[in-house]
């Protein structure tokens, strides 16, 4: 018994012997796939441990040193462009050692183990990759992980012992980041990197699996093969270089946000996969896990079952043809799943604005920095954003041009300026204006002043606009403005701070912050539009609302008087 | 023992030497344009000002409250924004100042860092001058040094009135040193 166990373990090359030096039937092109594996790996290491001179593992934090790194540190996107398409050699790349291996029937006696370790590096990596996704804690690897995760935890009985051993606790946090990255950076190289020896040590004892059966000659290792590795390694890495270069490396999507819906896609080497569990309706969390644990069983299991001496393909039908329907299932899904995505404008249209966004919240890191509170407030610090999204919430179904139920004026970019303000006196009951409001057909509404001299209009417009306090005042004009002030709309006005006129509201400072955010807490004032009885739709604000957020609100009103519509589009994160 | 023999292993001799070289010289240029990247990369912020701090002067308050003859009195200096790589953190105490009006129309700004080894200097009112709580260097109320192991006096900022409002610009100098240069 022993001694079997011994003989097992010479013959296969795990106890005794060294490396030949010499490559039995010469070098060649076809052996070169597990060294170009070999250099990726390296490559990787290379550029992970650059990254990781940036990258902070903290919910709050990840995301804006991976935009650092992304956006500002001087080629931060070719490493990390290279790092993560990296990973999709390796992918590609084992696929064709793979394939390559079984074809040659190279996994037969006294290769097993090496083509067992070869099947657990492929699932390592794999699992490599995705610890390596989630890390950015953008909206992509945030949701790709929360479905990967949602996978592993519909697993019966220790499905969800596994979430929270994965995650790090019963939510997505800081200890979850902490725990893949230890995955990433610490377990798994340590793992990948002993299994890859123990591959690499075995098939070189070992030698390659001779390409046909007759006798041939042997050809150094140095500098034959290696010759021929280092070329293939070259081929490889300009092509993913020039991949990188011309993608300008790989995207950001916006920051991780739990409430914000994404569409989350896996690695589109888990594509076929993805498809699959859509296919299996409600099977689809069975599948997701038993499909690749029988795909892995039978690839292990294909030693022991093909046990003959024979390598020869065509005399292999049934493995060879075993294979083959898997990688064409396998690609069958992955086509499919992406032509799915195609065909649908829905999803371009979703996949447009997470883009739009994710510009944005780049744009925003590069210019003012992530705030400490996290990633996620960097929308926070565009100018207005707070403003903006009280009035999307508060006043737009009543102001907004395009709200089907708008009740009092229309609020847009230049409200308050010379022209709107020459608008409003011509035709203060037009649509635009007071026209749906109630105000509008009594008779205390504001006559039209269509008659008024266009050279005095001018003025008026200018005294007017002049309470706001804008610094650009024409002071000639605004004098004369208060003559006619004094003809046409001191009966109705007054123009002292604080004043009501005597039988319309008063305009002391109209146009000002602090005018605003009077008329926004209580419009119903006797100041405002209550200087005899209420005549006013709009709500008090001065309950609903904190002071900090009537103000922001009176700022954007300041602000909007001289913004553009193209100021104003370029607000809207969403 | 034919020639042709010797040439032929000649020649293959040339030709390994040629290969060697050729394998070196790919593999050399790979590895460079990997680590390349990744070097300058992890260079990148050795060439940058990474964490910046404001250098516009920063509003103390009004200039009104420092009278003439009253003792100095410190005050946090406290900068809006700090960028630290990709962070911004917003209102971040740089450290204080103490403040007072010499002249009705002069007003004196002392880093309360000591010059030393940067503990907080303090006014001390009872000896009526400034005292560090680590190493007791004493300095007068004009900030020049008295006793102990301070190598030289307190730091003056650059103080400017606005608006009636007081001004400071923060700058930190190198510790331990005669020369005061700014850090």
């Amino acid at each position: 018994m022993k001694a079997s166990v011994r003989d097992y373990l010479r013959e296969r090359g795990i106890s005794g012997g060294r490396a030949p030096s010499m490559i039995a039937g010469g070098a060649s092109f076809a052996y070169v796939f597990g060294a170009v594996l070999l250099f990726l790996l390296l490559m990787e290491a290379v550029t992970g441990a650059a990254l990781a001179a940036f990258y902070a593992p903290s919910s709050t934090d990840a995301w804006g040193s991976v935009a650092y790194l992304q956006d500002q540190a001087s080629l931060g996107w070719l490493v990390r462009g290279i790092h993560f398409q990296g990973a999709s050699a390796i992918v590609i790349v084992t696929g064709i050692h793979l394939v390559q291996t079984a074809l040659y029937g190279a996994y037969k006696k006294p290769r097993e183990v090496v083509w067992w370790l070869g099947i657990l590096l492929m699932m390592l990596t794999l699992a490599w990759a995705m610890t390596g996704f989630v890390l950015r804690w953008d909206q992509a690897g945030y949701w790709a992980n929360k479905a990967e995760i949602g996978i592993a935890a519909g697993m019966p009985l220790i499905g969800n012992a596994i979430k929270k051993l994965a995650i790090g606790g019963n939510d997505y946090g800081n200890l979850t980041l902490t725990r893949f990255y230890m995955l990433h950076v610490t377990i798994l190289p340590a793992v990948v990197g002993g299994v890859t020896a123990g591959h690499v040590m075995l098939s070189r004892k070992l030698g390659p699996t001779p390409l046909g059966d007759g006798e041939q000659v042997s050809r150094p290792r140095w500098p034959d093969q290696t010759l021929r590795n280092t070329i293939a390694i070259a081929v490889v890495f300009t092509i993913l270089l020039a991949y990188v270069i011309s993608r300008h490396g790989v995207d950001l999507a916006a920051p991780a946000d739990p409430v914000q819906a994404y569409d989350a896609r896996p690695q589109w080497y888990f594509r076929w996969l993805f498809e699959l569990r859509e296919l299996s309706g409600s099977a689809k969390q069975l599948v997701a896990f038993a499909v690749p644990a029988i795909i892995g069983g039978a690839l292990v299991a294909l030693p022991l079952v093909d046990r003959e001496p024979v390598r020869d393909p065509r005399r292999r039908v049934l493995y060879v043809g075993g294979l083959a329907g898997l990688l064409a299932l396998v690609c069958g899904l992955t086509i499919a799943s992406f032509a799915s995505d195609a065909g649908s404008d829905e999803l371009a249209k979703r996949e447009a604005k997470a883009s739009e966004r994710a510009a944005l919240a780049r744009k925003l890191a590069r210019e003012n920095g992530v705030p400490a509170t996290g990633a996620g407030d960097v929308f926070w610090t565009a100018p207005m954003a707070r403003a903006r999204a009280l009035y999307e919430s508060r006043c737009k179904s009543c102001h907004d041009a395009e709200s089907k139920d708008r009740k009092g004026p229309i609020i847009a970019a230049g409200h308050g300026n010379r022209a709107w303000l020459k608008a409003f006196i011509k035709n203060p009951s037009g649509d635009e204006n007071w026209g749906r409001t109630r105000l509008a057909k009594t008779n205390a509404c504001m006559k039209p002043f269509q008659q008024l001299d266009p050279v005095d209009l001018d003025n008026l417009v200018e005294l007017i606009y002049s309470e706001s306090g804008e610094s650009d005042v024409v002071e000639d004009k605004r004098k004369r403005g208060i003559d006619v002030f004094e003809h046409a709309s001191i009966d109705c006005h007054s123009r002292e701070e604080g004043m009501p006129g005597p039988a319309a509201p008063g305009l002391g400072g109209v146009g000002s912050r602090a005018y605003y955010l009077s008329f926004i807490s209580n419009p119903k004032s006797a100041l405002h539009m209550g200087h005899d009885k209420d005549r006013s739709q709009m709500p008090r604000f001065d309950k609903e609302l904190t002071l900090a957020e009537r103000d922001a609100l009176a700022e954007y009103l300041v602000w909007l008087r001289k913004a553009t519509p193209e100021d104003l589009a370029a607000l809207d994160p969403y | 023992m034919g020639t042709s023999d010797t040439v032929g292993v000649m020649a293959d001799e040339d030709r390994r030497k040629f290969l060697r070289a050729a394998t070196r010289a790919i593999g050399g240029g790979v590895g460079l344009v990997v680590a390349g990247p990744a070097l300058t990369l992890l260079a990148d912020p050795a060439t940058k000002m990474t964490v910046t701090t404001p250098t516009a002067p920063l509003d103390l308050g009004l200039a009104e409250q420092f009278r003439v003859g009253a003792e100095p009195r410190k005050v946090d200096v406290i900068a809006p924004v700090v960028k630290d790589a990709w962070l911004a953190s917003r209102n971040v105490m740089l450290g204080a100042a103490w403040i007072q009006r010499t002249a009705p129309d002069k007003i004196v700004a002392l880093s309360a860092v000591c010059p030393h080894l940067g503990c907080a200097v303090n006014w001390d009112p009872s000896a009526g001058n400034f005292a560090c709580s680590c190493h007791d260097s004493r300095f007068n109320a004009a900030g020049d040094k008295l006793s102990g192991p301070a190598e030289r006096g307190m730091d003056e900022l650059p103080l400017q009135v606005v608006d009636g409002r007081l001004q400071l610009t923060w700058i930190r100098y190198k510790l331990g040193q005669t020369v005061r240069e700014p850090a």
